[in-house]
């Protein structure tokens, strides 16, 4: 096989990788504690900077598209609507809250030396173990429950130019961060060294998905590493089980990179191919990234005094994430950086899981940590 | 005066935030009298913005050192 192409990708998400994680420490960008404040604490200083930076890459994608960079529209591995798409994004939101980060949260928090935060990282692929063993089931429940099939967009579904529903909302959300930035709640006052304001964070994030995407042919994705992961240890573990598992051998992704011009392809399995390229790479600089930005700040250290239930909280999030990660399909940052941008409807339905999951996941995370009252001494 | 102290290094979010205002919350009225002030330690950088901001609110004094790969966050009554 041309190695080119695989190298070419590589280095690129390598790159956007080291950005992403660097700039996620100094703000500590974290989109699962951006839902949970906004439920538990009401705090919506993080979220409003998700908005914008949900805001800030639908019209950087936007105009993309009307100069002509993105090639595939809507990207490749984004499907028509189905129930699936709500009920994982429910569990998301439940265990990205008990995780205390999400799928790419996780890294960083990891990079920069968080134990919990490992954890997390092996409930995830726990997690996509999981979900190969009720694939069959959940795949013929996603096919008997699409709607528009064929159609992936709302702008598609309405049968409207996507330059219109795009400029509708985003004259709507731009009035509504310009308001947030006149009252100053866009930015806080920061004590810790190095603070990156997470608005900024969020306009650099869009920028590195707005590269992701006129590159490599589609947004950032980060869980069908985990599930490789999950097939790689069961090639080792569990050989002979794994050859019953269909999904190991599902490829959905056929493409042409827009780069290179080559046609290539890849999938959940454990075998190197366009997907390893992408985001194992990416996997890495996230969580070098983070670490640079920890060790530049001497702020990486390791500590492992949590109360018991915290680890406990932190495995079973990673597992509910990894496995709704795949019945969503796919992840928060997939569905909320990327889908959500071009409006995709099984992204929409995604957030309107993600929310409760989120509330939900909270009340559950409070009773586990405040009960019992074993806190730190 | 005495010093209450607690250290949530390497805790789940929001653990910090949702302990620090359970103890200034136990303690209030020795807090505010000044006869305790609370020292609350913390490495993650998400608590060092959110725990100052909201005892800030609340009219505590807040005051945030780097210390060795770790904050601390000392909280007082208003004087």
């Amino acid at each position: 096989m041309d190695l080119y192409p695989y190298i070419v990708i590589a280095s690129i998400c390598l790159i956007l990788g080291l950005g992403a994680g660097f700039v996620m420490h100094r703000s500590n960008y974290c989109i699962a504690g951006a839902f949970r404040d906004m439920f538990m604490f009401k705090q919506t200083f993080m979220i409003k900077t998700f908005v914008l930076l949900v805001i800030a890459t639908m019209v950087l994608f936007e105009l993309a598209r009307q100069a002509g960079m993105l090639t595939l529209y809507p990207f490749p591995l984004l499907y028509s609507p189905t129930p699936a798409n709500v009920i994982g994004g429910f569990l998301f939101g439940i265990g990205m809250v008990l995780a205390g980060g999400c799928v790419v949260g996780t890294l960083y928090k990891m990079g920069a030396g968080s134990i919990l935060s490992a954890i997390s990282f092996l409930g995830l692929i726990a997690g996509s173990a999981l979900y190969a063993e009720i694939h069959p089931l959940w795949a013929s429940f996603i096919r008997q429950t699409t709607f528009f099939p064929g159609r992936i967009t709302l702008p598609q579904i309405l049968g409207i130019n996507p330059a219109i529903a795009v400029t509708l909302i985003s004259a709507l959300g731009i009035m509504t961060i310009a308001k947030w930035y006149r009252d100053g709640s866009l930015v806080r006052k920061a004590y810790a060294e190095g603070y990156m304001q997470p608005w900024k964070a969020a306009i650099l994030l869009s920028l590195i998905s707005l590269v992701s995407y006129v590159l490599i042919g589609m947004p950032l994705g980060i869980t069908s590493s985990y599930s490789k992961i999950a097939g790689y240890l069961e090639t080792i573990f569990a050989g002979e089980h794994l050859n019953n598992l269909a999904y190991f051998k599902t490829v959905p992704l056929k493409y042409t990179n827009p780069l290179t011009n080559v046609q290539l392809e890849g999938g959940g399995g454990p075998r190197f191919d366009v997907i390893s390229a992408i985001q194992f790479p990416l996997v890495a600089g996230i969580i070098l990234g983070s670490a640079i930005s920890a060790l530049l700040l001497k702020e990486f250290h390791l500590h492992f005094k949590a109360p018991h239930r915290q680890y406990a909280s932190a495995a079973l999030g990673g597992v509910i994430m990894g496995l709704a990660s795949r019945m969503a399909p796919t992840c928060n940052v997939w569905h909320l950086m990327g889908g959500l941008p071009i409006l995709a409807a099984s992204s929409i339905l995604f957030l309107a899981g993600i929310l409760p999951g989120a509330w939900t996941g909270g009340m559950i995370l409070r009773k586990l940590l405040m009960t019992n009252g074993r806190g730190p001494s | 005066m005495n010093k209450l102290e607690l250290d949530i290094r390497g805790q789940i979010c929001p653990s910090c935030l949702l302990f620090t205002l359970r103890e200034v919350d136990k303690n209030a009225q020795h807090i505010q009298d000044g006869d305790l002030s609370l020292s609350v330690k913390t490495d993650n950088r998400d608590a060092i913005n959110t725990i100052p901001q909201a005892l800030g609110n609340m009219g505590y004094t807040v005051q945030v050192t780097k210390l060795d790969g770790y904050y601390q966050i000392d909280i007082s009554g208003n004087e």
